[in-house]
């Protein structure tokens, strides 16, 4: 048997990568060289931040400094699966759904204090309806909820995660605890509220992506 | 209108029924429910779930596709399998065998497999999972058996197979022959069914068990009757003599192995056959159902702006900066501005007091519905007011495709909500070719953008040489004069590479040059040499042109697109092709037809030809199944004269994997057609993006063609028109929906 052929360029990325150059301009591809550059730059931090957990910045440095640059709402965000703590500011406000951002246009979308997306953070979550669980937890309520956890598959699709919550006090004075269960899956978000808003709170963003701690620094 | 309403709502149960819970995703392996296949844990040393030589009824995850090397002393294998739907598994494998038919001493042999489970192990039953498999389906029939096998879960760490099989399963230990005699195995040209000898012969009894010491280490245990009689010189056994090989035959029919699992995507194994040879077996395993980054890592969107309510802008409400002739540039300007850092381009624009339409270029998102959602949240910021429709026009090498018409209070009312909201708010129509009022953006053409890259070409599989290569330079190039007509071409010089230039058969490359086109016809089964010289263009190292054409796009109608392309279309051939769809924004079904008149082009020189002149052409017809599978078939003369059609399957995800298989019968016989008898492959797109979580719109992968033969071979013109349209047309936009608001 003969001349059996595989035409293309899987797996040779590698090489057709080094030291391409073009027009730019419009061709928004991002180059191959970034692209690795980038995929290689983030799997040697991941690992490194096991062996050196003091590297990120201070927190409180952090925002004293958004504090004083940057007059709107702000947030403070720390991500528990990968370590890593960031200012965010309102850059959007629809309703009672505010938008904010990292420098880096990574994004947290919130509905009053309530975590109901993510965006640019790799395992992001689509969408949730939490006004159930919210309408409980900002009144001080115990009570059972509903909610649907949207979150990003890898296929592309957008897929459904349905829970059924049970809202309580927690041990700590002020704090609300949100249990949810589905699927084999469960996760317990707590929210400490003041004056009826959420202020700190711990919620869990799906899948891949774990809890994110959460406290506003400017609401 | 109700018929419209009807495809409607098909499409969106459609978007819907593909949101289903994960929960097969999230909890393999912590009790999969009851309706689900058997999952396999280790592969056998065909790539297929297994003990080592005998077959299990275990399935892959959906969609898995993996790929399986395999090397004893008796065996050398590679193969790919792929998970074509939860109980249908589908392999295609090359082994090396010895052959005295071949100069070499050898052949590689493709060979074809397919397993299918017909029933689900039942927990807590006795019931098991129940499957059929034809192993080597359409090969030489070296590899050739079918079973059928039941398995069953008895611990959570222990199961136990146990069947029938025939052909290769039951050259030893055989209890009868229940169907008649089995006919010996094809040996002509090859690669036809051999359904003649499908459960025919002798059968025999075969068993595994496999026992998961830990999550990744399984250890396995077999009876198994495949005696190697071809390799160990049983020639009573063994149904070709010219495969007769010579090492020591197996001492007994039991075979022990085991199995390791690195991480989620690599597997290794050893094993013992008849306690005489040692193997060892290496797997990769990936899926397009899981990626390092499943939203990506593009940057967030920027968020919908609501608008002020109207005692705040009441000039912005009332419409009347629709009359202010400046209002229009500025406003088209910062949208344009603004659609580019999304990876879009804002070709041209409609806009009036209370309707806007853009017509974008989506460069950036490999899911078309990501680009329009962001378009729809970049029109909220910088519209004014009384603009209520959103008409997004998405427009693929210069022709308007398609138009999602949205009411911007909903995109305000709906911003980041299951997507499936605003799908159904949305109206997904054939664009209007030429609206009243399109206003170019300035600046947009003629556009010209150029790169400079190294290149490296390969060939793989060749017995000779089992990597072909060559590495080079490469300059690309493309001027869009306007939207449609486009000049584009590329440039390479080679500098090193071990393709060296080789002529077909056993010609040296001098020897070749010096035969006519009728001499080349004649000694080739009266088939001239449409591909089957294709190397006979490699090692060149003038200053090569791989393609040069200029490209015209056009939409004769609503529903009809139209491409003319001149110049040197492909590597092996330059001339004109046209092409013609029909292919309506919301239909599953599309028709098309393509002419082409091509010269072949010379070996060496860029831009002189040989004689050999060909009309090519076919007309096709194209259908979208659902749940990502879709179907081709093209009718039509090949460009070796000869007259056939080819069928195509594959199935696609929303994130742009595809995986197909296609089939071309011509009316050249077997023995005009040579090897093979006809031609047959498969393909493999897989999305840059969904490798590296960075937001693009290319794909690496390729073709495998089972020969590159002379029949049924086709014309490579780029930019042919079904898939250029498809991905803002219904199936495809709403597929991948789910990343509206991503």
């Amino acid at each position: 048997m003969n001349a059996n052929t595989l035409r293309g360029t899987a797996a040779l990325t590698a090489l057709v990568a080094l030291a391409a150059c073009s027009s730019g301009g419009s061709n928004n591809d991002p180059s191959l060289v970034g692209v690795a550059r980038q995929t290689l730059t983030q799997a040697v931090a991941q690992r490194g931040q096991a062996a050196e957990p003091a590297a990120p910045r201070d927190p409180a440095k952090m925002a004293a400094t958004a504090l004083s640059v940057n007059p709107g709402p702000l947030i403070l965000v720390g991500l528990e699966g990968m370590g890593t703590t960031e200012v965010l500011a309102m850059t959007g406000q629809n309703g009672g759904m505010r938008t904010y951002m990292t420098p880096n246009e990574q994004a947290v979308i919130l509905r009053g204090g309530m975590l109901v997306g993510t965006r640019g953070l790799g395992h992001d979550m689509s969408a949730t309806d939490a006004s159930q669980s919210a309408a409980l937890i900002r009144a001080g309520q115990s009570g059972q909820a509903r909610r649907t956890l949207r979150y990003y598959a890898a296929d592309g699709t957008e897929r459904p995660l349905p829970f059924t919550c049970t809202i309580g006090p927690g041990p700590k004075a002020g704090v609300t605890i949100e249990s949810c269960e589905g699927n084999g899956i469960s996760f317990q978000n707590n929210y400490a509220v003041s004056g009826g808003a959420i202020s700190v709170s711990r919620q869990w963003g799906g899948p891949g992506l774990g809890y994110l701690t959460i406290q506003t620094l400017r609401p | 209108m109700p018929r419209r309403l009807n495809r409607r709502q098909t499409l969106l149960r459609h978007l819907l029924t593909t949101a289903l819970p994960a929960s097969i995703v999230l909890c393999a392996g912590a009790g999969a429910l009851n309706a689900d296949p058997t999952i396999g844990r280790s592969m056998n040393n065909y790539g297929l779930p297994g003990a080592i030589d005998t077959p299990s009824a275990e399935m892959l995850p959906d969609a898995t596709l993996s790929a399986t090397a395999t090397r004893s002393k008796l065996t050398e294998r590679v193969g790919l399998v792929f998970q074509l739907t939860p109980r249908l598994t589908t392999a295609l494998r090359y082994g090396k065998f010895d052959s005295t038919e071949e100069r070499r001493g050898y052949v590689r042999d493709r060979s074809f497999d397919l397993r299918f489970q017909v029933l689900d192990e039942v927990e807590g039953t006795w019931r098991p999972a129940v499957a059929v498999g034809i192993q080597d389906a359409i090969g030489t029939g070296f590899y050739s058996a079918e079973y059928i096998v039941a398995t069953k879960t008895l611990s959570p760490r222990l199961r136990a197979s146990a069947g029938l099989g025939w052909g290769r399963l039951a050259q030893g230990g055989g209890i009868g022959n229940p169907f008649g005699d089995r006919p010996g195995p094809d040996t002509g040209t090859g690669g036809s069914l051999n359904a003649d000898t499908w459960f025919k012969g002798e059968v025999a009894p075969f068993a595994s068990v496999a026992w998961s010491a830990n999550d990744k280490l399984t250890l396995v245990a077999e009876y198994s009757g495949d005696e190697y009689a071809c390799e160990t010189g049983d020639a009573d056994n063994c149904a070709r003599s010219v495969w007769l090989s010579d090492s020591d035959p197996l001492k007994n029919h039991f075979n022990f192995g085991a199995t390791y699992q690195l991480g989620q995507n690599y597997q290794v194994g050893a094993y013992v056959l008849g306690a005489k040879h040692v193997g060892v077996q290496f797997s990769l395993v990936t899926s397009p159902k899981r990626a390092a980054y499943p939203s990506g890592l593009e940057p967030a969107p920027a968020p919908v702006r609501p608008r002020p309510d109207r005692a705040s802008d009441p000039d912005g409400w009332s419409g009347v900066w629709a009359s202010d002739p400046t209002a229009q540039p500025a406003i088209q300007k910062a949208l344009g501005d603004a659609l580019a850092d999304e990876g879009q381009r804002l070709e041209s624009m409609v806009l009036t007091a209370d309707r806007a339409e853009i017509r974008i270029r989506n460069e950036r998102y490999i899911q078309h519905a990501e680009a329009v959602g962001r378009a729809a949240r970049l029109m909220t910021r910088a519209l004014p007011p009384s603009v209520e429709t959103l008409v997004i026009t998405s427009s693929e090498a210069g022709l308007p495709t398609s138009s999602v018409t949205l009411r911007r209070s909903d995109v305000e009312r709906l911003e980041n909500t299951e997507a499936g909201q605003i799908a159904s708010a949305a109206a997904l129509t054939d664009a209007e070719p030429r609206p009243a009022g399109l206003v170019m953006s300035p600046g947009e053409f003629p556009d010209f953008d150029w790169a400079i890259k190294p290149y490296l070409s390969t060939g793989l599989f060749d017995p000779d040489q089992p990597f072909r290569y060559e590495v080079g330079g490469e300059v690309t190039a493309r001027y869009e004069l306007r939207p449609g007509i486009v000049l584009q071409g590329s440039l390479r010089q080679r500098v090193f590479g071990n393709a060296d230039q080789e002529a077909p058969g056993t010609y040296d490359v001098d020897e070749y040059l010096a035969l006519s086109d009728a001499e080349i016809t004649a000694q080739n089964n009266g088939v001239y040499r449409v591909r089957s010289d294709s190397r006979m263009y490699s090692g060149n190292d003038n200053l090569q042109v791989p393609r040069l054409t200029l490209n015209w796009y056009a939409r004769p109608t609503q529903t009809t697109y139209s491409r003319v392309t001149v110049g040197m279309l492909e590597r092996m051939y330059g001339g004109v092709s046209g092409e013609l769809l029909w292919k309506p924004v919301n239909s599953q079904l599309a028709l098309g037809a393509e002419v082409n008149r091509v010269r072949k082009r010379d070996y060496r020189n860029a831009f002189e030809f040989l004689d050999y002149e060909a009309t090519t052409g076919h007309v096709s017809a194209y259908y979208e199944f659902g749940n990502g599978f879709r179907g081709r078939v093209d009718a039509g003369k090949y460009l070796a004269g000869d007259v056939g059609a080819t069928v195509e399957i594959s199935r696609e995800f929303a994130n742009g994997w595809e995986v197909g298989a296609f089939a071309t019968k011509t009316d050249l016989s077997a023995d005009e057609f040579g090897e093979g008898s006809f031609d047959k492959g498969i393909s493999i797109s897989i999305p840059l993006a969904w490798g590296t979580g960075q937001p693009s719109l290319r794909t690496v992968g390729g073709t495998l063609s089972s020969l590159n033969r002379d029949g049924g071979q086709r014309l490579s013109v780029q930019g042919r028109l079904y898939d250029t349209v498809r991905d803002s047309h219904s199936v495809r936009l709403y597929d991948g929906w789910g990343k509206f608001w991503r």
